[in-house]
C-alpha cells in the first residue's frame, strides 16, 4: 500500500460556512483519482487543500490532517512554496500566462532559481513533449502563449506544471472549457502522465471519470460518501446517493 | 401634443449640434492660432540659439594664421568675400528694420577662428566668429573704422587691405530656445527617474501587498484628493522644502532644477499610483494564482507575472506624466524660477518651456510670436510623445494578445 496523501477527520470552514466535513481518504501513488459530485459539494475546496492553495482564501479554517509523504502540511513550518513544486495544479480554465510559450513553461523551474539557458531549453523541450504539445509548437516557442487555442493552452499549462518535476498534478475540471476534441487529447495525455505522477482530477463528466481514472471519490454536500475503485464505483457502488447521483437521478 | 414633442426634439438637436460646433471650432482655432503665429519663427536656429544676445570684442595677439580658402561658388550677389580673413559678410535687416551685416560664412582656418576675448581677464580665453553673427565695428591701427552704416562690400574692402586688427565687435543673435529645450528635457528626464520608480512601487504595495483594510482605504483616498490639488500650492511646498533642501545636500545656491523635479514628482505621484493601481487592478487573479501554485513566491508572483502584464498602464501613466510636466507653469515659477538661461546645469536656476512662454508673456511689450512658435514647439513635443508611447505600447500589446 503506497499513499502519496494521506488525510485524516479534515474540516474546513469559510468563516462560519463548513465546506468540507470530517474527510478521511487515502491517494494512492501513480494512480488517477477522480472526484465527483453535484457542483458545490466541496470538490474544488478539497483539492486546494492538496497543495495549500487555500491558504490563499481569506477567512478560510482547516481542521484535521493531511499528510503528504509522510509529512504533515498543516503545520505552521511547513514550506509551502516546495509543496507547490511538488504538488501542481491545473486549473478549470486555461490560465497561461501572457508571455511567450517558453517562458510560460520555464516560468516556475525560474522562479525556483534555474537561470542558466541550456539548462532552461532542456526543462522546457521535456516537458512540453511530455505534456504532448512539442510538435505543435516547436516551431514558435516565441510566440505569445495567448495565441494559441484553448486545448493547446490548457496542455501548455500542464507543461508549466510537469516542468516543475512535480509528484503529483491536481486538476479540477481540466476539460470543462474544451470542446470534444481537445478533451480527448488532454484524456490521452494523462492516461499517459499516470505512469509517472500521481494524478488526482474534478470532474463533472461521468464518462470522463470511468475513462481515465483508477480509483474515484464521491462527495456530497461537503461530504465524502464513497471512495473505492473507479470499476466498482460505476458498477456496483456501496452506497445509495452514489448510485442515484452516478445514474443522474439527482445531481 | 405630437407638435411640442417635435418642437422639444428640434430643439434638443439643435442644442447637440451647436455644443459639438462651437467644440471643434474652439479646439480647432487653438490650434490655427497657435500654428498661424508661431510657424514664421520655427526653424532650427530657434532651437539651438542662445536666448540672450552676446556682444563680443575680439582681438589678435601676435602672428596672425591667414586662411587660405578661395572664395566659394556658392556665395550670392550680396555676399562679399575676404579670402585673406576667410570670411563672406552681407547686409540684411534686423527684426525693427535696422541695417545689420551678417556673417554668411567663415572658412575653417579663417583668423576669426582664433581670436581672444577683450572682455576677459583671461588671456588664454579665445572666442571665435560663426555663421549667423552680426559684426558691428572692426577698427584698425592705420585705417579708419569699419562701421555698419558703410556696408558689407566696404567692410570686406577694407579687410582685405590691413594685415593686423585692433579690434572687432560682434554680437551672436538671440531668441534661441536652446536653454528653455534642455531644461525641459532635463526635468522630464529628472522627474521621471524620481516619480515613476517611487509611484509605480508604491502602486504595487497597494495593490498587491496591503491588507485590504481602512488605513489602505485611507491612504488611497488621500491619494486620490492629492491629485485634485492646484498645482500653485505644491509649487510653494517646492519652495519652502525643495529649495532649502538641495541647497543644503547639492552645491546649488538658490532654486534649481533638482528642486523643480522633485515638486514635479510630488504632483506627478498620484497621477502614476493611481493609474497603476488601475491597471493591475484589472489583472485576473488567475495570473496570481496560476504562478503561486507553480511555487512562486508573493515578490517573484507581483514582478515576474503581475507587473509585465500591467505594461501598457504603466506606459500610459509614463504619458500622462510627461504631458503634465510639459504643461506645468505655476508650480516651476516657484520651484526653479523664471530666469531664462543659455548655459542650463540641475544645480542652477533656469526655465522649462512652458514657463518660457509665461516670462515672454509678462514682458511688455509681449512677444507673442515667439510664445506662439515656442507652443507650437510643445505641441509637437506632445504630439511625437504620444505617437512613440503609442507604437511601443502597440507593439507590447500586440505581443500579448
Ligand atoms: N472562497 C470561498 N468563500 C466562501 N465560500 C466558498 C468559497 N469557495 C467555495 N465556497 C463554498 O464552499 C462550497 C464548496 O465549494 P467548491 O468550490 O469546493 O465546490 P465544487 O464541488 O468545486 O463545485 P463545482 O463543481 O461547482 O466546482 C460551496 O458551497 C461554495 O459556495
Ligand atoms: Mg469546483
Amino acid at each position: 500500500m503506497d499513499n502519496i496523501f494521506s488525510i485524516k477527520d479534515l474540516d474546513l470552514y469559510y468563516g462560519n460556512f463548513q465546506a468540507l466535513k470530517s474527510i478521511s481518504l487515502d491517494i494512492d501513488r501513480n494512480k488517477v483519482t477522480a472526484l465527483i459530485g453535484p457542483s458545490g459539494c466541496g470538490k474544488s475546496t478539497f483539492l486546494r487543500c492538496l497543495n495549500r492553495m487555500n491558504d490563499l482564501i481569506e477567512n478560510c479554517k482547516i481542521e484535521g490532517k493531511i499528510q503528504y509523504s509522510q509529512m504533515d502540511i498543516q503545520t505552521k513550518s511547513f514550506n509551502v512554496i516546495e509543496l507547490r513544486t511538488k504538488v501542481g495544479m491545473v486549473f478549470q480554465k486555461p490560465n497561461p500566462f501572457p508571455m511567450s510559450i517558453y517562458d510560460n513553461v520555464a516560468y516556475g523551474p525560474r522562479c525556483s532559481g534555474i537561470k542558466k539557458k541550456s539548462e532552461l531549453d532542456v526543462i522546457v523541450e521535456k516537458a512540453l513533449k511530455r505534456a504532448a504539445l512539442y510538435e505543435e509548437v516547436s516551431s514558435r516557442l516565441k510566440d505569445n502563449a495567448l495565441g494559441l487555442s484553448g486545448g493547446q493552452q490548457q496542455r501548455l499549462c500542464i507543461a508549466r506544471a510537469i516542468a516543475m518535476e512535480p509528484d503529483v498534478i491536481l486538476m479540477d475540471e481540466p476539460t470543462s472549457a474544451l470542446d470534444p476534441i481537445a478533451t480527448l487529447k488532454i484524456e490521452e495525455l494523462i492516461n499517459d502522465l499516470k505512469r509517472n505522477y500521481t494524478i488526482v482530477i474534478v470532474t463533472h463528466n461521468m464518462q470522463q471519470a470511468a475513462r481515465i481514472s483508477d480509483k474515484t471519490a464521491f462527495f456530497l454536500m461537503g461530504e465524502l460518501i464513497e471512495i473505492d475503485s473507479t470499476d466498482k464505483i460505476f458498477t456496483q457502488p456501496k452506497n445509495k446517493k452514489t448510485e442515484d447521483y452516478i445514474t443522474g437521478r439527482f445531481g | 401634443m405630437s407638435n411640442k414633442r417635435k418642437l422639444n426634439d428640434i430643439f434638443y438637436q439643435f442644442i447637440t449640434y451647436i455644443s459639438a460646433l462651437i467644440s471643434v471650432l474652439a479646439l480647432s482655432s487653438i490650434f490655427m492660432f497657435v500654428f498661424i503665429k508661431g510657424s514664421s519663427l520655427l526653424d532650427f536656429g530657434l532651437l539651438f540659439n542662445d536666448y540672450h544676445e552676446k556682444y563680443y570684442n575680439g582681438g589678435f595677439n601676435g602672428d596672425i594664421d591667414f586662411s587660405l580658402t578661395p572664395e566659394p561658388d556658392n556665395l550670392e550677389a550680396n555676399e562679399f568675400y575676404s579670402s585673406m580673413w576667410g570670411i563672406a559678410l552681407k547686409d540684411a535687416k534686423d527684426r525693427e528694420g535696422n541695417a545689420i551685416i551678417i556673417v554668411s560664412y567663415i572658412s575653417k582656418d579663417s583668423p576669426f577662428s582664433n581670436m581672444y576675448d577683450k572682455n576677459s581677464v583671461d588671456i588664454e580665453s579665445s572666442i571665435v566668429i560663426k555663421e549667423g553673427n552680426i559684426v558691428s565695428k572692426i577698427s584698425y591701427y592705420d585705417k579708419p573704422t569699419s562701421l555698419t552704416r558703410y556696408g558689407a562690400e566696404l567692410m570686406i574692402k577694407d579687410l582685405d587691405t590691413v594685415t593686423d586688427i585692433r579690434e572687432v565687435v560682434y554680437t551672436s543673435l538671440g531668441g534661441g530656445i536652446r536653454g528653455s529645450l534642455l531644461t525641459t528635457l532635463f526635468i522630464i528626464g529628472l522627474t521621471l527617474v524620481l516619480a515613476l520608480p517611487m509611484g509605480i512601487f508604491t502602486a504595487i504595495y497597494l495593490n498587491e501587498f496591503a491588507k485590504k483594510n481602512k488605513i489602505t482605504n485611507l491612504i488611497r483616498s488621500l491619494i486620490e484628493t492629492l491629485t485634485g490639488v492646484p498645482s500653485i500650492i505644491y509649487g510653494l511646498m517646492g519652495l519652502a522644502v525643495f529649495v532649502p533642501f538641495t541647497i543644503a545636500i547639492t552645491k546649488a545656491d538658490s532654486a534649481n532644477l533638482i528642486s523643480g523635479s522633485m515638486t514635479l514628482a510630488v504632483i506627478l505621484l498620484p497621477i502614476i499610483i493611481r493609474s497603476t493601481e488601475e491597471s493591475l487592478k484589472v489583472i485576473p487573479d488567475d495570473l496570481r494564482t496560476a504562478s503561486l501554485a507553480l511555487g512562486a513566491n508573493k515578490t517573484q508572483t507581483t514582478f515576474r507575472a503581475v507587473l509585465p502584464s500591467a505594461y501598457p498602464g504603466i506606459v500610459t501613466a509614463t504619458l500622462l506624466a510627461v504631458g503634465r510636466i510639459i504643461g506645468e507653469s505655476a508650480a516651476l515659477i516657484f520651484a526653479i524660477g523664471t530666469a531664462i538661461k543659455d548655459d542650463v546645469s540641475i544645480f542652477g536656476r533656469s526655465t522649462t518651456l512652458s514657463v518660457h512662454i509665461w516670462s515672454l508673456m509678462k514682458d511688455e511689450p509681449a512677444n507673442i510670436e515667439l510664445a506662439s512658435t515656442i507652443a507650437l514647439i510643445i505641441l509637437i513635443i506632445v504630439l511625437a510623445l504620444n505617437i512613440l508611447v503609442k507604437l511601443v505600447s502597440k507593439k507590447f500589446i500586440t505581443k500579448i494578445v
